[in-house]
C-alpha cells in the first residue's frame, strides 16, 4: 500500500490513536487545523499534498469529514488496522467524555456567561480554519487557475451563501476539466 | 411503537442520514428534526437546539455527539450508543473503500488530473468554512478583529493555537466581544 508515497516514516498504532485523540480534544469547530498541523507539520507523517488529497476524497463523500481524514490518514500510514485505530482515537474517549459531560451539564446550556465564552472560542476558531486554508493553497499560488478556483468557491459559499452541493458539483467539474486541458497542453 | 421497535426506527433513519449527509453532517440535520420532533414528538424543538449548542460546545466530534443526545433522550444510554454508531458507522466503512480504490489507482494518469482540479476546490471550501463560522460568531468589530487576527497569528508564528482558543474565550467570556 505503501507505493507511491513519498513520505514512508513508520507510523506506530498508539501514535496514530493519540494523535487523532488530541485531533478530535482540541477540534472546537472542527478538527481540521488540528488534524493538519498533528500530522503534516508536527509529525510529517503525510505530505502536504498527501493530506489535500485525502481532503478532497473526504469532501465528495458523505458523512463527518475529519472522522474520514481519521479513517484516510490511519489507512494510508498502516492499513486497515491503522484507520480503526485512527478512528478509535477520534471518537472512544472523546466521545464517553463528552457524552457524560454534556448530559450532566444540559441544565446549564442556557447561562449566558457559557455562550459568550463559546462565541469568543468560536471567533478564534473561525480565523485558524481560514489560515489552514491559505497555508494549504500555497504549494499552489504560482497556478493561477488553482487560485482562480478556490477564490470562486470562497466567494461561493462565504460570500454568495450558495449551497456546499451546488458549490461543489459546479465548480469540481470545470476545475477538472481546465486541470485536463492544462495536462493536454503540457504533453 | 414499543421501546425496541423506537430504536430500530431512530438508529435505522440516522444510518440513512449517515449514508447520504454529502458536505458533512450539517447538512441533513432539519431532517433529523423533522423526523424526532415533528413525526414521532420524541423531544420538543427546544431540546433540539439544546443538543445543538451542546455538542458544539463540547470539544470531539460534535455530531456524533448530537446524534447520541438525541438517542439518549429517546432510549437511554443504549440508545445513545446506538445513535452513535449509525452515525459514524456507515460513513467509515465508505471513507474505508474509497481510500482503498483511491490508493489502488494512484498510478493512473486521470487520478493526477483529478487531483489537479480537485485540490483547489478542496482548499477553497476550507476557506469557505472559515468564513461561514466568523459570520455566525462574530457579531461586532471586536469579533472580526479576534478572528483577523487568530489568523495572522496561525499564518505568521508558531504560537500554539490553544493559546489563542483560550484567548478567545477569555475575551468572549469577559464580555468583551
Amino acid at each position: 500500500m505503501e507505493d507511491g508515497r513519498q513520505s514512508v516514516t513508520r507510523v506506530t498504532l498508539g501514535a496514530l490513536f493519540i494523535a487523532f485523540l488530541k485531533v478530535s480534544l482540541l477540534g472546537f469547530g472542527g478538527g481540521l487545523v488540528w488534524a493538519r498541523r498533528i500530522t503534516v507539520e508536527q509529525g510529517r507523517w503525510i505530505s502536504e499534498e498527501e493530506f489535500a488529497d485525502i481532503l478532497s476524497l473526504c469532501q465528495f463523500m458523505p458523512g463527518p469529514n475529519v472522522v474520514g481524514i481519521a479513517v484516510c490518514a490511519g489507512a494510508m500510514l498502516r492499513g486497515l488496522i491503522g484507520a480503526i485505530a485512527a478512528a478509535s482515537g477520534f471518537l472512544l474517549i472523546p466521545w464517553t467524555v463528552g457524552f457524560s459531560l454534556g448530559v450532566m451539564v444540559l441544565h446549564y446550556a442556557h447561562l449566558v456567561v457559557l455562550q459568550n465564552i463559546l462565541r469568543g472560542v468560536s471567533s478564534v476558531a473561525a480565523g485558524l480554519l481560514i489560515a489552514t486554508g491559505i497555508r494549504m493553497l500555497m504549494p499552489h499560488r504560482h497556478h493561477l487557475q488553482a487560485i482562480v478556483v478556490a477564490a470562486l468557491a470562497v466567494g461561493g459559499i462565504g460570500f454568495a451563501k450558495l449551497p456546499l452541493l451546488v458549490v461543489l458539483f459546479s465548480l469540481a467539474p470545470v476545475s477538472i476539466a481546465v486541470a485536463a486541458f492544462t495536462n493536454a497542453k503540457a504533453q | 411503537m414499543n421501546g425496541h421497535s423506537i430504536i430500530i426506527a431512530l438508529t435505522a433513519r440516522l444510518a440513512l442520514l449517515s449514508s447520504i449527509s454529502f458536505g458533512a453532517f450539517p447538512t441533513v440535520l432539519p431532517d433529523v428534526r423533522t423526523f424526532v420532533v415533528t413525526t414521532h414528538g420524541w423531544m420538543t424543538n427546544q431540546d433540539f437546539a439544546d443538543f445543538f449548542a451542546l455538542a458544539q460546545a463540547i470539544p470531539g466530534p460534535n455530531m456524533i455527539l448530537m446524534m447520541s443526545f438525541v438517542g439518549w433522550k429517546v432510549w437511554g444510554i443504549p440508545g445513545a450508543i446506538a445513535s452513535a454508531l449509525a452515525t459514524f458507522g456507515p460513513p467509515c466503512v465508505m471513507y474505508f473503500t474509497a481510500y482503498r480504490l483511491w490508493d489502488r489507482l494512484r498510478a493512473a494518469s486521470w487520478q493526477r488530473i483529478l487531483r489537479a482540479g480537485l485540490v483547489p476546490v478542496t482548499v477553497g471550501l476550507v476557506i469557505a468554512s472559515g468564513t461561514v463560522m466568523a459570520r455566525a460568531a462574530d457579531v461586532g468589530w471586536q469579533a472580526v478583529a479576534v478572528t483577523l487576527a487568530a489568523s495572522v497569528l496561525m499564518l505568521l508564528t508558531r504560537l500554539n493555537p490553544l493559546l489563542m482558543l483560550v484567548a478567545g474565550g477569555v475575551l468572549g467570556g469577559l464580555g468583551l466581544l
